[in-house]
């Protein structure tokens, strides 16, 4: 099981969404993607996005106003 | 992949971070009761969608959403209150254990809020799936505003968020039009916000239409109105699209435990009391009139009240009033009922002659009537006879001629303990 890092800090919408919709196709079943971001609008759509896809999604704040979000592929 | 599930134990869980839940957890905190709040996406909840609150008082100047959410955010970390990033997938309120799932954990709690709140509903046109998710249809204009420097966008609605968003995105785009469902002139936002968009040149109206259909290729490209009126279909060139056209409740997690309304909106009594004990809901998930952040507030400090309210009940339920050292009486009364009152003396002078041999405990109903609910006394005055951490028997009114009296008692503690001998 692998583990990827996308590194999205300074990226404002959509372009952290797209970066992962791109980076999970990449990925096998049970792979955990984590997303970075600083943008709050990107932890709208990018966690919402991966729970509809079907993916386990769980964040952590690991800075005030930056996340990580911790997406394992699950389909 | 089966992985153990780590328990954790918490005295209150809030489920969702948008104003309703922040307070709620707020007053939990403070109140100095374990407390975890789940949220799924960002803290703040729909209050994050609008660039510009005018009406919460207390902050003049229209700041955006998030910024009172971030305040609020703040004041329930210092309250010592503990946020966790992710869904609650599941819940069970049977017992008196409420258990809440999220994919990692399981936790237990002795009280859970329910503040998850609405998400945007959608038109339900065709091809919407295919666009949704920063392919052309946005729910948040203070999201999406700026990528449309410059462009034509459409707006699908005309109450308060649609209107007020629009002149938002005037700021950027070079038109907004906006579809409404209503004749011509008319709108279901108020009437500052009707003028002030009729005035305004960048904003567009198409009267009598709904979406037909979104279409293009990867990307938005088109979206076909249709006038209910002629049935025309209007095509509007555009990449992007704005629909707010009202919300849905987020209760599917619920849906065969909570009780809901028909439209699937929790129903709650004024202290957001839910069908289950010990289970509260507040803010735009309950079924009410108004879906504001000030009404979210209000709902959501009764609700961290309530289960604060529960909480001590339930302690006090179960170490004091069902303690099993001693046999034990306990009278439930209703202070400001005389008849009720005068038997005060009668349980006083019992409790001296039996010297500390007989726990006795008084529960007075006028405040809240939860502690008697529990112990299943409907009618006030009664006396509740316990052994061994249970209830043996339930005394009313008119058992001897003078109220309550000793020789019964006395009869109903021997009854209790040839009973548990058995
Ligand atoms: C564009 C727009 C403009 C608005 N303008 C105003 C205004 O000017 N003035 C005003 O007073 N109000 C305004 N509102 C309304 C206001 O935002 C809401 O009334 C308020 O946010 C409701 O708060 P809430 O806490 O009840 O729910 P929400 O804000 O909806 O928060 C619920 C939270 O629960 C989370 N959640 C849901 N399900 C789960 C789950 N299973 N697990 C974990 N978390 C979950 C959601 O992600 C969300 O963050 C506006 C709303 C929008 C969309």
């Amino acid at each position: 099981m692998k583990e990827v890092i996308l590194d999205c800090f300074g990226e404002a919408c959509p372009i952290p969404l797209v970066k992962a919709q791109n980076a999970i196709e990449e990925l096998e079943i049970g792979d955990v993607l984590i997303v970075q971001i600083d943008h709050s609008c990107a932890m709208k759509n990018v966690p919402e996005w991966a729970t509809k896809a079907g993916h386990n999604v769980e964040i952590e704040e690991v800075d005030d106003s930056e996340w990580e979000v911790i997406i394992e592929k699950a389909k | 992949m089966t992985r153990e599930k780590q328990v954790e134990h918490y005295d209150v869980i809030v489920i969702g971070g948008g104003p309703a839940g922040l307070t709620a957890a707020i007053y939990a905190g403070r109140a100095r009761l374990n407390t975890l709040l789940i949220e799924k996406a960002l803290i703040g909840g729909l209050a994050t969608y609008t660039n510009s609150i005018e009406n919460y008082s207390g902050f003049p100047n229209g700041p955006k959403g998030e910024y009172i959410t971030n305040e609020m955010k703040k004041q329930a970390e210092e309250m010592g209150v503990k946020f966790k990033l992710t869904a609650v997938k599941s819940v069970d309120f049977e017992g008196d254990e409420k258990i809440v799932e999220t994919f990692r954990n399981k936790f237990i709690a002795k009280s859970v809020i329910i503040a998850t709140g609405g998400r945007p509903r959608t038109t339900g046109a065709q091809n919407e799936d295919k666009f949704l998710f920063d392919k052309g249809i946005s729910f948040c204009a203070t999201c999406d505003a700026a990528a449309n420097t410059g462009k034509h966008v459409l707006v699908i609605g005309s109450g308060d968020a649609a209107i007020e968003e629009g002149m938002f995105l005037t700021k950027f785009a070079d038109k907004v039009s906006v579809s409404v469902i209503h004749d011509e002139g008319k709108m279901d936002c108020n009437e500052i916000a009707r003028e002030a968009a009729m005035a305004n040149p960048k904003m567009a109206f198409i009267w009598n239409t709904v979406v037909d259909s979104f279409e293009g290729e990867d990307m938005l490209e088109r979206i076909n109105l249709k006038n209910l009126k002629t049935k025309e279909i209007i095509p509007v060139e555009t990449d992007s699209c704005f629909e707010f056209i009202g919300y849905l409740p987020n209760t599917e997690i619920f849906q065969e435990k909570v009780k809901m309304s028909g439209s699937q909106y929790i129903i709650t009594n004024e202290r957001m009391e839910t069908n289950y004990p010990g289970v509260f809901a507040c803010g735009d998930v309950r079924e009410k009139w108004l879906k504001q952040v000030a009404t979210a507030v209000g709902d959501g400090a009764i609700a961290g009240f309530a289960a604060e309210k529960y909480i001590a009940e339930t302690e006090q339920f179960e170490e004091i009033l069902m303690q099993n050292e001693k046999p034990g009486l306990i009278f439930v009364y209703n202070a400001i009922d005389p008849d009720s009152r005068k038997f005060l003396s009668v349980i006083d002078s019992y409790e001296k002659s039996k010297q500390g041999a007989i726990a006795v405990n008084r529960v007075d109903v006028y405040k809240s009537t939860g502690l008697a609910d529990r112990l299943g006394v409907k009618n006030y005055p009664a006396v509740v006879i316990t052994h061994e951490g249970r209830i043996s028997s339930i005394l009313y009114e008119g058992i001897c001629e003078e109220g309550f009296c000793t020789a019964t008692f006395d009869e109903l503690f021997k009854k209790a303990c040839k009973d548990c001998n058995k």
